[in-house]
């Protein structure tokens, strides 16, 4: 942090009302009381009165400071508040003192900013998931579907293609199939049917068997027996979430086992995936894929923890999803 | 790929009366390219006979009503009412046919589901070329080729169900049919139907109601 280049408010009042002081010192010493003060003890004198003026500015500073202290000490604040975590608000704002209001003005501006933040990301993230599904549906009912009709097509060409060409169609037909298949595990991983189709618990067990079967990755699930019935948007960021989670597992931890854990209180929903790989480095800086968990979090006003495990091996990522009592 | 089970004395799921009379198709795919290139692809075939391609559920249930099928080749995903209900009502008929399901999408939920829905068969769209005339001659001997569910899936999906849907679709997944299963459970023909549309309904997943 850079020092100021103003002299700060203390110094300037602090000086203002010393030299004022100084004046008025001086100046009834001169104008009312001349001849007054004995000529014999005029050092005595001139010593006494500059020590209460000394005094009195010492005094004054001690003061002011006091007075200014909650100025700074907001500045401070503003200077390192992070806009993206919740909850976030100078202590003791009371509208006692300017300086209090000034406090409480403050918060309130930072709850509004917030307020739109959260509401910006979430038009980004809802118009994001739009746009998925859009795809998704687009890539499954178009494309996937007309390479269909050209697999069904070359399989006829094939039973009649003259010999020497069938192995060429046969070729192109495999080609196709390879496209089929690519086609559909783009569709899955834009968007995860089975969340619309089976809840989170089997969407999650879904996706935890295709990690396992795609990146050769081993997860132990803990999935509840059944969930009540949350709001699809809460469902879609605890999927999101176990899949970035999970994904990050297979890519950075160079582990082959996780553990996927879902749990279910009255007033809240624990999502916890774990590894006992590598782990974070030290002073790591979150990638977009960790930034886009905790924006999706916040987005519902949830608390996502991403530390390395307490024992020492591997990393594990908790997200807490406070739930609201049935209404 | 062979066909799983082929009982040589019970009868099969046809009701062909003469065995060199062609396997009688139906159809059901919203997609017209696919429908129409499935139909020439079967047609193609000397022992197929595609009695009709249609684009709905419905129009395919209309269909089978009024006519002999033994295979029905149904696209899971159809527009409306998908391919498990169409399973589910054809299976209702008084000649059931066959069902074949295909689908994009051929994990173990799937599958789980197809046994509830009792279908026969299920072919990935990436096979459907190379492998489908073949296994809707199994299915039309009376095979049952279903993929298997992942231990853990299972599972999962069990547990969602209460205890008499467990034991439903237990002996579902062991390869009862719905009337032994009835009898085992003591069922009455019109609870286990209604109990065959709320797992069907369940493994579809729809969520389960909130919590009292």
């Amino acid at each position: 942090m850079s020092q100021p280049r103003y002299v700060p408010l203390l110094y300037r009042v602090a000086a203002i009302n010393a030299v004022l002081l100084a004046t008025a010192v001086t100046l009834t010493v001169a104008l009312l009381a001349p001849g007054k003060v004995s000529a014999l003890a005029v050092d005595e004198e001139i010593l006494v009165v500059l020590g209460a003026v000394a005094l009195v500015v010492i005094a004054n500073v001690y003061l002011l400071r006091r007075v200014v202290g909650p100025v700074q000490a907001l500045t401070a604040f503003a200077r390192q508040v992070d806009y993206s975590t919740l909850g976030q608000r100078i202590p003791d704002a009371e509208p006692t003192s300017e300086a209090g209001e000034l406090a409480l003005t403050f918060n309130q501006m930072l709850e509004r900013l917030q307020a739109e933040r959260r509401e910006s990301t979430g038009r980004v993230l809802r118009a994001q998931e739009a746009e998925r599904l859009r795809i998704a549906q687009e890539l499954h009912d178009q494309v996937g579907q007309e390479l269909t009709a050209v697999l069904l097509g070359l399989s006829r060409l094939s039973a009649q293609a003259p010999i020497g060409l069938e192995e060429n169609v046969l070729a192109v037909q495999d080609v196709v199939r390879d496209s089929l298949e690519d086609v559909r595990r783009i569709a899955i991983e834009l968007r995860p049917e089975a969340l619309d189709d089976l809840g989170l618990p089997s969407a999650l067990a879904v996706l935890a068997d295709r990690f396992a079967q795609q990146l050769d990755l081993e997860i132990d699930e803990d999935l509840p027996l059944s969930l009540p019935r949350l709001a699809s948007e809460v469902e879609l960021v605890v999927y999101r979430v176990a899949q970035e989670a999970l994904t990050n597992v297979a890519r950075h931890s160079a582990s082959s086992r996780a553990v996927l854990m879902l749990q279910c209180d009255l007033d809240r929903l624990l999502l916890v995936v774990r590894d006992d790989g590598l782990g974070l480095a030290p002073g790591h800086s979150p990638g977009t894929g960790m930034r886009g968990m905790r924006e999706r979090a916040a987005l519902i006003g949830a608390q996502l923890e991403i530390d390395n495990r307490p024992s020492g091996s591997g990393c594990e990522v908790r997200l807490e999803v406070p739930l609201e009592a049935e209404p | 790929m062979t066909c799983l089970a082929q009982p040589p004395t019970s009868e099969p799921t046809t009701s062909r009366d003469d065995p060199l009379a062609p396997t009688r198709l139906l159809v059901v795919d919203d997609h017209p390219a696919v429908r129409a290139g499935l139909r020439e692809l079967l047609a193609g075939e000397a022992d197929f006979h595609v009695v009709a391609a249609v684009g709905s559920a419905e129009a395919g249930m209309d269909i089978a009503k009024r006519e002999p099928i033994d295979v029905a080749v149904v696209d899971y995903q159809l527009g409306g009412r998908n391919g498990l209900w169409m399973s589910r009502k054809l299976k209702r008929l008084p000649e059931p046919p066959a069902v074949l399901i295909y689908s994009a999408y051929t994990d173990g939920v799937l599958a789980a589901a197809a046994v509830v829905a009792e279908a026969d068969a299920i072919v990935s769209k990436g096979r459907i070329g190379s492998d489908l005339c073949h296994e809707i001659r199994c299915a039309a001997a009376g095979a049952r080729h279903l993929p298997a569910i992942p231990p853990r899936l299972g599972e999962s999906l069990r547990r969602r169900l209460d205890h008499e849907e467990q034991a439903v679709f237990g002996l579902l997944l062991a390869g009862f049919d719905t009337a032994e299963v009835a009898g085992t459970l003591g069922l009455s023909p019109a609870g286990m139907e209604s109990k065959l549309w709320e797992l069907l309904r369940r493994l579809e997943g729809i969520p389960t109601p909130p919590r009292a």
